[in-house]
């Protein structure tokens, strides 16, 4: 039996006005538990507004290189309805900690479909990879003001320790190996 | 501020801090030993939060009387803390963790959303802003006792097991200290017989709905912060170890 819980893609809002960027995946039981766990690993001290998170089996993910030695997209081949798709892009290396951020959404009647129309319509920056979620798929984090108050201004209060903090331990340490190399020699 | 007023109120937030700093001690003996990296991340923060609340009602005992925060955590024997039994239990398996600490933020929710409004303003702004992380605590933990509680027989039964275990000790939560009613009637204190019944009525509702039952026989009923439970003596031997052997600590 396979015990392990599945994984969740999350995507962290750091303000209002930017998207909703993927920031890394967390195990977990059902939505709301990905949740909780994704604001605990991800927004405790990085600033945030809003949280989603889908899970990582839901996700069609595609780079340019795939696109390049043609993948094949398989339009739909039933007459299925259109449902809404979520759709995030990457257009840059430059950034290391988040992955592809949230572009748009649209309507499709299949993941494949989609994309293509995404290729389509997001035109402004060229596309390194792309992932589309099917909406249904996804689950946020409440917008009430006392959600957003005790989910993500705490973090505020809470910054990092600057590595120079400890000069005191380095400074130490190094005295300390000092010390050793004395004795070995 | 009367001496009478000021001493309640001294004793008042040395019990409030106590509960925080035990409790933030139990929980932080799961670091590195959670059931999975996202909840061991999770109880961390937690105990993390609970330890700076503990500092914060130090830090205003302190305005007070002087006192020095560090000494009073680490330098005090078990007899002169005053938290509650509850929190200085061992901290046994994940359902007996996230039960207590469920049953502790829904009363510290409760608490704090009626201490915001103190007639003792530095009671009151602290109060505010602890009550923003406690409600996100109150949702974790909520979520787990759901969890284990209609989870698996095995996780229904460990989670039952710590109902069981614990629902007469919780109960102290809401034992007033000696001299406490003179802190509500100036309006700087909640009244915990108020609070209770809410509690009452929000915790039964949840584990009820979670598929745990009530103990028909509450069991032992701390009343004292006086008295303590052998578990106290072994957590601060492990916990002041590094201050009473060297209360410095600026060379390691």
């Amino acid at each position: 039996m396979d015990t392990q819980w599945p994984r969740w893609e999350v995507f962290k809002q750091d303000t209002p006005s930017k998207p909703h960027q993927a920031v890394g995946s967390v195990h977990a039981a059902d939505p709301f538990h990905a949740l909780l766990t994704a604001r605990n690993v991800f927004a405790r001290r990085p600033q945030a507004v809003s949280m989603w998170v889908a899970p990582a089996s839901a996700i069609l993910s595609v780079t340019k290189e795939e696109l390049a030695e043609g993948r094949e997209l398989k339009p739909s081949t039933f007459d299925l309805k259109p449902s809404t798709y979520y759709v995030f892009r990457k257009t840059s290396h430059k950034r290391s900690m988040t992955f592809v951020d949230y572009v748009g959404e649209l309507e499709a009647p299949s993941p494949e479909d989609a994309l293509k129309l995404a290729i389509e319509r997001f035109t402004d920056a060229p596309a390194l990879a792309w992932w589309v979620v099917p909406a249904s798929s996804v689950t946020k984090s409440e917008d009430s003001p006392e959600t957003v108050e005790s989910w993500f201004a705490p973090a505020k209060d809470k910054t990092y320790k600057q590595q120079s903090y400890y000069g005191l331990v380095g400074a130490h340490a190094g005295k300390h190996k000092r010390t050793q190399g004395d004795d070995d020699e | 501020m009367n001496e009478q007023v000021k001493q309640a109120l001294i004793a008042k937030l040395t019990a409030l801090a106590d509960d925080e700093l035990i409790l933030a001690h139990r929980d932080s003996e799961w670091v590195g030993h959670g059931p999975i990296l996202e909840e061991d991340i999770a109880l961390a923060n937690i105990a993390q939060d609970e330890l700076g609340h503990a500092t914060l009602w130090y830090g205003l005992r302190s305005t007070l009387d002087g006192s020095d925060p560090d000494r009073l955590a680490f330098l005090r024997d078990a007899a002169e803390f005053h938290n509650c039994e509850l929190v200085e239990l061992p901290k046994g398996d994940w359902a007996f963790t996230l039960l207590r600490q469920y049953l502790f933020d829904a009363y510290e929710a409760l608490w704090l959303s009626a201490a915001k409004d103190s007639t003792y303003k530095p009671l009151a702004e602290v109060a505010a802003k602890i009550l923003r992380e406690e409600r996100f605590h109150l949702q974790h933990t909520q979520a787990w006792v759901e969890r284990l509680g209609l989870g698996t027989e095995e996780s229904n039964r460990r989670m039952q097991a710590a109902l069981d275990a614990q629902w007469g000790y919780a109960q102290q939560l809401f034992v007033p200290l000696e001299g406490e009613g003179v802190l509500v009637a100036e309006g700087i204190v909640p009244d915990l017989g108020g609070l209770k019944q809410t509690w009452l009525l929000h915790t039964t509702q949840h584990l009820q709905n979670s598929g745990l039952k009530l103990p028909l026989q509450p069991g032992y009923q701390p009343t004292s912060r006086q008295m303590h439970t052998e578990h106290l003596w072994s957590l601060l031997a492990e916990m002041q170890s590094t201050a009473r052997w060297d209360a410095e600590a600026k060379v390691w």
